[in-house]
């Protein structure tokens, strides 16, 4: 434990020897104590009463690294003289948390995210996360003024709320949608369609150029559901319709909109449009097709750059937008949420640590570093003010921004229902490979749904 | 006398006795209550629900959808990996030249990762850049299948790899089986001019009994398994439509996704006793007198 701020100096001084850009200037290297930039507004220096606490933190390490959270936990020393949170950045959470989770003794604050993670509705179901009230309502560290929960983007906490109470936080904020390349379209004369019958058309265009017009993540299906369905469904039907499927009401799967929908997407496959082979690759094999420009539209969320950055071709210029649905004045509608789930637990050591944690992490100067360092942003009001953002993070901005108040959330079943969510999955995967009609889809996912429901062992969980 | 002997033995049995009941028996005692109970893997205490599990289990789509599919390679991986390693055995034992050569290039896939192997053949069936799709094309099948993407072909395909790690370490474990063939009966038979095939069937295969049953259970054992290769290939889902669902997967998503543990070690109960069951059942039908050379 006493390792970490080491290491992170011997990173820093690293970053800072390479020249890894000027943005890490500011840390000369060979200070006592890594410093950060935070500037405490008035008056929200300690909200909790931190003092002396050494508390503990785990956290997934994936595409984004844990160094964003080490710079969280830094301003977290900083401003409390004395105590500190420790950073271990690991892989499948769920295995390697569990045992500590039943023994009575988990961290005080872990992300929990990526492969093998632990199924979030069942820690809630079971009492052990933190109801974050306190933190929501905390002033914001370097925002002045604000609480907490006012400075992050609105919507951008919904999935945390279960029952009315918030329990966890999101902190990468993630844009949903298509994606192609502004060059191809560019040299083409394509330009990105405002519904979905124009969708259709330019899809035939593209065929007809001799490139796929569309292709998806094979075996992820999922990646169709939000990126295609979830905000379509909305658009033609209104919220009540994602609604009523999250609360399991009776029959909510046979609304025309979400018919309608399926029947869209369907449409790609009948016509062809989808690229050869597709339902056979993962989702780095397809968006590597798509970087080939072997298939012109797919879709994802804006952690596609960082994900392909690698191998992404010069000058391909990535960029987002949101679906097309049956009215062009409905486009701009997104769906955006923040992903990423930090969680305290309720019955660890410093539960207060943990929630002051998070108030460092979503401030923004963290926001700022991550922007920086990591090229993602976090959902905090300003958060990427004087930063400079890719082609793909500029075109999820202006998205965001175009859309104004028509942010969209995914559906909450996703969450809720992890039997409801497989079978919607597994259904999408029949659907775009024509082994399932729009009503066949229906039929099935109407089904396990009603299963769920009936099944008195599965925690319900209703919004309004 | 007696006790002294004794004053030896456990003191020197005592610390494997302790590690294997405290890490394998207990372990394997206390999965036993968890099937009797509901339980989500978290801090909440397993709730006592008595055969609930189990009854849940015989109206379970998926149970019975993942057992076919280990029943399908219960049936097939046996009969192709076996005569498949069979044959390559015997081949390699008829002096063929750079026979060294080809045990050893045949047995490497066993001393690999199924990680890897499975990553590997994701490759080659890859649908654009795979070298199986670009071969067939080649000879001129201009649609050929999407391999792991399309229900019909996805166990199948899975089960091709399988057979392909597999076939040399039984053929291994048949050339030491035949190594220990007197070469006088060959040599017997070479005399009164039998033929390869006649060898083979008459006098091999029948001395290699012992070994092919053996290699049967083992692989029988195998092909109820099949977790780690069902999973790097077709992924957390198991494949379109479930379509590479086996028992291992379908209780992995059971308690890890779903976190329904009780349920979960139901299943893995159920799969206990399935191999057990097999395994017995073959070993009595196959059971013949063992012939002393």
């Amino acid at each position: 434990m006493l390792k970490k701020p080491l290491s992170r100096r011997q990173f820093l001084k690293l970053a800072a020897a390479a020249g890894a850009g000027a943005s890490l200037g500011r840390f000369a290297p060979g200070l006592a104590y890594a410093q950060t930039g935070i500037q405490v507004a008035d008056g929200a220096l300690n909200p909790f009463n931190i003092a002396n606490v050494q508390a503990e933190g785990v956290f997934f390490s994936g595409g984004f690294g844990h160094e964003y959270i080490q710079y969280a936990a830094d301003i977290f020393a900083q401003i409390h003289e004395g105590s500190t949170m420790s950073v271990e950045g690991i892989q499948r959470v769920g295995e390697r948390l569990r045992p500590r989770i039943i023994a009575g003794d988990p961290p005080d604050v872990i992300d929990n995210s990526g492969a093998g993670n632990l199924d979030t509705a069942a820690l809630v179901a079971e009492g052990e996360l933190l109801d974050l009230a306190p933190l929501m309502s905390a002033p914001a560290l370097d925002t002045p003024g604000k609480t907490f929960a006012e400075t992050l983007f609105p919507g951008s906490q919904a999935d945390g709320v279960f029952d009315g109470v918030q329990r966890y936080v999101n902190i990468a904020y993630t844009v949903f949608g298509i994606w192609h390349s502004k060059t191809l379209f560019e040299e083409k004369g394509w330009t990105y369609p405002t519904t979905w019958d124009e969708m259709l058309a330019l899809s035939d265009n593209i065929k007809a150029a001799g490139i796929a017009p569309w292709t998806y993540q094979g075996k992820y299906p999922q990646y169709m559901q939000f990126g295609v369905l979830e905000p379509m469904v909305e658009k033609i039907g209104g919220p009540d319709v994602w609604k009523a499927v999250d609360n399991l009401e009776d029959g909510a799967w046979s609304h025309p909109a979400i018919l309608t929908s399926l029947n869209n997407m369907k449409a790609l496959y009948d016509n062809g449009y989808i690229m050869d082979g597709t339902e056979g690759l993962t989702h780095t094999e397809s968006q590597a097709e798509w970087l080939q420009q072997k298939a012109a539209f797919l879709p994802c969320g804006t952690w596609l750059e960082n994900e392909m950055r690698s191998i992404t071709p010069e000058g391909f210029d990535m960029v987002i937008e949101a679906v097309p649905a049956d009215d062009a004045a409905k486009l701009h509608s997104v769906i955006a949420s923040a992903g990423e789930p930090f969680m305290v637990f309720a019955n660890g050591k410093n539960p207060e640590a943990g929630m002051e944690f998070l108030r460092c992490l979503l401030s923004k100067e963290s926001a700022k570093w991550f922007a920086q360092n990591v090229g993602s942003i976090m959902p905090v009001v300003g958060g990427a003010e004087g930063v400079e953002l890719s082609s793909a993070m500029t075109s999820a901005l202006s998205v965001v921004e175009q859309a104004g108040n028509d942010i969209l959330s995914r559906p909450s079943y996703t969450t809720w229902y992890s039997d409801l969510n497989e079978e919607a999955k597994l259904s999408m995967g029949a659907l775009l490979t024509g082994r399932a009609t729009a009503e066949e889809f229906v039929e099935r996912v109407q089904e396990v749904a009603d299963d769920v429901k009936n099944d008195p062992d599965i925690p319900k969980y209703e919004r309004s | 006398m007696r006790r002294r002997k004794y004053s030896l033995i456990i003191p020197f049995l005592a610390p494997a006795l302790i590690l294997y009941g405290t890490f394998v028996l207990y372990p394997y005692l206390q999965a036993m209550y968890i099937a009797f109970t509901s339980w989500r893997g978290l801090r909440r205490a397993p709730r006592f629900v008595g055969l609930e599990n189990f009854q849940k289990l015989l109206g379970d789509d998926h149970f019975w959808n993942a057992l076919y599919h280990n029943g399908i390679y219960v049936v097939v991986l046996p009969i192709v990996t076996l005569g498949f390693a069979l044959f390559l055995a015997f081949m390699i034992t008829q002096k063929v030249r750079f026979s060294n050569f080809y045990r050893v290039t045949f047995f490497f896939p066993q001393v690999m990762s199924v990680v890897a192997i499975g990553i590997l053949w994701s490759f080659v069936y890859h649908p654009s850049i795979g070298i199986l799709n670009a071969f067939l094309k080649l000879i001129g099948i201009s649609n050929p299948p999407v391999w792991l993407g399309d229900p019909n072909t996805a166990l199948g395909a899975i089960a091709a790899v399988t057979i392909w790690q597999a076939a040399g370490f039984y053929m291994v474990i048949f050339m030491a089986g035949m190594q220990s063939i007197p070469t006088s009966f060959y040599e017997a038979a070479a005399l009164d001019g039998a033929t390869r095939g006649n060898i083979f069937f008459r006098i091999t295969l029948p001395l290699l009994w012992e070994t092919t049953r053996s290699a049967l259970v083992f692989i029988v054992i195998n092909a109820m398994n099949m977790f780690g290769i069902t999973f790097t290939m077709t992924i957390g889902e198991a494949g379109p439509d479930l379509a590479t669902d086996v028992l291992a997967t379908l209780l992995y998503r059971e308690a890890f996704t779903h976190s329904r543990f009780g349920y979960a070690t139901a299943i893995a109960m159920a799969y206990f006793l399935i191999v057990m069951f097999l395994s017995f059942v073959l070993m009595r039908v196959t059971r013949r007198q063992t012939i002393e050379f």
